[in-house]
């Protein structure tokens, strides 16, 4: 099953391939009409799914004997709400890419690649297959950059290339530290996680393992001072790179450190909690107060995407039970939210080809349905409650105001930034006279309301009822907390174990 | 040390059939003067039957090394010591020949335009490839020397085909001077360890080591340093591959990536044998060298690799990088690892300079980057197999330069090397940088130029290194078990 859910983007890709390249007007509804399987069977998964803890849909085979790699594929409450984003977010982009008119095949194959290649990564099990999806993801993401971006395209893809493929050296080299150490300790070769979980190491090996390994999540996420690829990647790269980019790439880094981080090296998890913690709020800060100063919309989101996959980190490293859960759900939130915010930034930029919010004002009184679903998304941006972006920061921010309180303070003052970047963005843009140029703007089509809908009642839906995820990712993200609490000293405090904040009733406890 | 005298026919068949298929060739050119198709047959048909040869000896190696242990091995070292038939020497082979083949076929549109001139240079494809074939099977030093000289001899040559380039004939001129300087300095290395073991042969060179403790080791070592030397010159090893870059870049395109491909694997595996089955008992001395040249040829071929602007040079300091690479299979002190790298690179390589040849020409000498320029619209096929190509020299994932990389840093880290494999690691990030400005050119600039025509003979070429590319970096296993296998005396 899960196999097929890599396999069909594949299959797909392979299909768009084939069409000829003069049947040009058919490669774009061909790729969206396809995408739309891997969309249903992650579905199923989903909704066959059991909110216990541990890995379903197990699939195990053999790859090299010898050097213990496998081709070992499982889910659980942490990987799934990402695959889902992952199949949701990649038929909206194709759909959002109509303005693509040059090599629309190969445009279509390339994201279909990176579909299945970001699903990979989320259902690996094993260290070594988990590598090689992360790090083949690159050449389709570096191609969309690279040739269907805006002027500085070839240096923001080789930028975005390079420090990503730095990073993820490092954590080969932690890797391969990884798996002769186990086969020093147990005689075996193996690049499971479960196996590899058992490691003893030392500690100054476990931290310079973690650091390599934080090193390169950290860049993907990215983490302040690492970040400086992505404002240029966001800029330069089409509409649905952005959006694949910030919903689901990004994730790769959050979801690596709480998968892999926080699992193979709870000793250094406990102790580092407050660097990363450190690192994650001052991500927070700077990407606000950077956000407040652009005068480029989509630079500006690009920035406050740096603010908020922050707020993740802290969660994670929080330690706790809300917090783990916040992180999970608030990836999913930001992938939801930003996805559309760069959607709807790419909307504006096909009608008046600028992204400078100066060149902007008056829009809601000539595009009025465009300005309700751009406040919309600000303002889960923001975290109002009853959106979904509210779910998640207060998770995080309760959670981690347990065990890391004055970073915790700190953070919170990220969201007030929030409010000043986005709605002062808001403000300018949409409020006012609108001159001459920006009098002639075409509200947003049906098609263009059909991308933005899905993404708006997902919000809605997770903010209003946020149990239909946290009970599903609340038992595995509780088994990771219980490995950390068996490897080490730390007990996780019990307001911050009680996850009693939505996940009430209890019953999966 | 234990001599057979009988001689064992089977063990150097191959280099025969190489040797006469050579010799025909150009008796057939001289009687019949055919068209060159004619003699690539003959080409075809020798290295056909040699791989036959090559496959039965492979059977019968496996046979010996399942019945008997240490006993048995009388039966693999023959020719009163000179050759050795292991595995080591069959996977070596295997790798020339099937060079050798998609090297004819690669520089196919040369050899024809050459005419008469045609012959010559098929006759001495097949005779470096039956000297190099013999250096990777010899078990004396003398003998591995005579197999370096008759392959690279056939190298400057064919260097020098379309001599009346001066580019090619400088190409030449340089690549005789400083290769004959490197062989001069590999024979007066053997000369001092003979002087200080009083042996030839590598296996009773071993057994002097584990029979005496030599006190004052300056020969030993001054000798096998020269070795070094010399044979890093022909694999171009950093701070011994000035020669590579001019020499890339002015020999036919045609050819070059047969050179390359022949002397990396012949080398490399000269190198593997002597250190790791001739002298493991001085490894403390060694295995910092060569991690050092290791670091030195990753660091210097991918920062100059860099700033080049014509394809060739950028791939012969590539080459630099990954003689630094494959170093550190070398330094993991296991050669599945290094046979496994270098059977995948070479490949790679005689697959880029294969579409080196189709848009530049098969007689040209220089290919600047921007000839590639929109290449990915004027002949996207051709394109493709170039990223194939250039990721999997890279070591990007799903390609086989993946997996050969992971094999080599894995046996260096357990072999205690933490750090090279750290500098090898970097050292592909910066490679990233150039492999992808090719990229760049092909599918992110436009162009004018117009569409290049691939002959067949090239896409069959393409289509295997890419195939074998793909399909070693997805199903490596049965490749990295025949590497297990091979593994010298």
């Amino acid at each position: 099953m899960l196999t097929w859910l890599i396999l069909l983007p594949v299959i797909a890709a392979a299909i768009v391939a084939l069409v000829p390249r003069r049947l040009k007007e058919l490669h774009l509804p061909l790729g969206i009409a396809l995408s739309v399987l891997p969309l249903a069977l992650a579905g199923y998964v989903f909704w066959v799914f059991e909110p216990v803890a541990g890995y379903q849909f197990v699939e195990q085979a053999t790859w090299y004997e010898p050097w213990g790699i496998s081709w070992s594929l499982g889910i659980d409450g942490i990987s799934i709400p990402m695959v889902l984003l992952t199949v949701i977010l990649v038929p909206i982009a194709l759909a959002a890419s109509t303005s693509i008119t040059r090599r629309t095949k190969e445009f279509v194959v390339y994201a279909l690649l990176l579909e299945a290649g970001m699903i990979g990564v989320f259902l690996s099990l094993d260290l070594f297959l988990f590598f090689v999806f992360f790090e083949a993801i690159l050449i389709p993401m570096y191609f969309i950059i690279g040739i269907w971006g805006s002027d500085r395209r070839v240096y923001a893809a080789m930028k975005f290339f390079i420090y990503t493929a730095f990073g993820s050296a490092l954590m080969l080299a932690g890797i391969i530290a990884l798996a002769v150490t186990h086969a020093d300790q147990f005689g075996t070769t193996s690049f499971a996680l479960s196996d590899l979980m058992n490691v003893e190491l030392s500690v100054g090996a476990e931290r310079w393992i973690f650091a390599a390994f934080a090193l390169a999540f950290a860049i993907k996420v990215p983490l302040f001072p690492l970040h400086t690829w992505l404002p240029d990647a966001h800029t330069e790269a089409p509409t649905a790179g952005s959006v694949l980019l910030a919903g689901v790439l990004l994730k790769l880094g959050t979801y690596g450190l709480l998968r892999f981080n926080l699992s193979l090296f709870p000793e250094t998890s406990v102790d580092a909690a407050w660097i990363m913690g450190i690192l994650a709020v001052i991500g927070i800060i700077y990407g606000a107060v950077v956000a407040i100063v652009q005068p480029d919309l989509k630079k500006l989101v690009a920035y406050s995407s740096v603010s908020h996959l922050g707020f993740i980190v802290l969660g994670t490293f929080a330690l706790t039970s809300g917090g783990l859960q916040g992180a999970v759900i608030q990836n999913v939130n930001h992938g939801l939210i930003t996805g559309a915010l760069f959607l709807l930034v790419g909307m504006i930029y096909e009608r008046r080809h600028t992204k400078q919010i100066s060149e902007f004002g008056g829009l809601q009184k000539v595009m009025p349905i465009y300005a309700g679903f751009f406040l919309f998304m600000v303002f889960a941006s923001i975290g109002l409650p009853g959106l979904s972006g509210f779910v998640g920061e207060f998770l995080i921010l309760v959670s981690s105001f347990t065990t890391l309180p004055i970073l915790a303070v700190i953070a919170a003052s990220g969201v007030v930034l929030a409010a000043i970047y986005l709605l002062w963005a808001y403000e300018r843009v949409f409020t006012g006279v609108p001159d001459k140029e920006n009098l002639g703007l075409s509200d947003l089509s049906v098609r263009e309301i059909s991308l933005l809908a899905p993404l708006a009642i997902l919000v809605l839906v997770i903010g209003l009822y946020p149990n239909i995820l946290l009970d599903k990712i609340a038992p595995s993200t509780e088994s990771v907390l219980d490995h950390i609490e068996q490897q080490t000293e730390y007990v996780v405090p019990v307001p911050g174990r009680l996850s009693d904040v939505f996940v009430a009733d209890g019953d999966h406890e | 040390m234990i001599v057979t005298p009988e001689v064992s026919w089977i063990s150097i068949l191959p280099e025969l059939v190489l040797a006469i298929g050579a010799a025909a060739v150009l008796l057939i050119d001289v009687q019949y003067k055919p068209v060159t198709r004619v003699l690539g047959g003959v080409a075809a048909f020798t290295l056909f039957v040699a791989t036959i040869f090559t496959w039965l000896q492979w059977v019968q190696v496996g046979d010996v090394s399942v019945s008997g242990v240490f006993g048995a091995l009388g039966e693999l070292v023959v020719f009163s010591g000179m050759i050795v038939m292991d595995g080591y020497a069959v996977f070596g082979r295997f790798a020339l020949l099937l060079m050798a083949a998609l090297g004819i076929a690669a520089g196919w549109k040369l050899l024809e335009s050459l005419n008469r001139r045609g012959a010559e240079a098929i006759a001495l494809i097949l005779l470096a490839t039956a000297g190099f074939s013999i250096m990777v099977a010899s078990n004396n030093l003398v003998m591995m020397f005579l197999g370096l000289e008759v392959g690279s001899i056939s190298l400057y040559i064919l260097a020098g085909l379309t001599r009346e380039k001066a580019m090619a004939d400088e190409a030449a001129m340089k690549y005789f001077l400083l290769g004959s300087f490197a062989s001069a300095i590999f024979v007066y290395g053997v000369a001092l360890l003979y002087a200080g073991t009083g042996q030839f042969e590598i296996l009773a060179i071993r057994q002097f080591f584990s029979d005496f403790v030599v006190t004052s080791p300056a020969v030993v070592m001054i000798g096998l340093g020269l070795i070094i030397v010399g044979l890093g010159f022909k694999v171009s090893a950093a701070p011994f591959h000035s020669w590579a870059p001019d020499v890339y870049q002015g020999a036919p395109a045609g050819v070059v990536g047969y050179m390359a491909a022949m002397a990396k694997i012949a080398g490399f595996l000269a190198i593997a044998r002597i250190l790791l089955t001739g002298v493991p008992q001085l490894e403390d001395s060694w295995l910092p060298v060569m991690a050092g040249l290791s670091a030195l040829s990753m660091l210097v071929g991918s920062i100059v690799a860099l700033v080049q602007s014509d394809i060739r040079r950028m791939l012969a300091y590539s080459g630099v990088a990954h003689a630094g690479f494959i170093m550190t299979g070398i330094v993991g002190g296991a050669t599945t690892g290094m046979l496994f790298y270098v059977a995948v690179y070479a490949l790679q390589l005689i697959g880029s300079f294969a579409v080196v040849a189709v848009v530049s020409g098969p007689g040209s000498s220089g290919s600047a980057i921007d000839e590639y320029r929109g290449l990915g619209r004027r002949s996207p096929a051709l394109a493709m197999a170039f990223t194939v190509l250039l990721l999997g020299m890279a070591g990007l994932p799903l390609t086989s330069g993946f997996i050969a990389k992971f094999g080599v840093f894995s046996e260096a880290w357990a072999n205690g090397f933490e750090w090279l494999v750290i500098v090898a690691l970097l050292a592909s990030v910066v490679a990233f940088g150039f492999y992808l400005r090719v990229i760049v050119a092909m599918y992110m600039d436009e162009t004018e130029a117009e569409e290049v025509v691939v002959s067949a003979v090239a896409r069959w070429v393409l289509a295997i290194a890419v195939v074998g590319t793909v399909l070693m970096g997805i199903l490596p296993a049965p490749l990295i078990d025949f590497a297990a296998n091979a593994f010298p005396l």
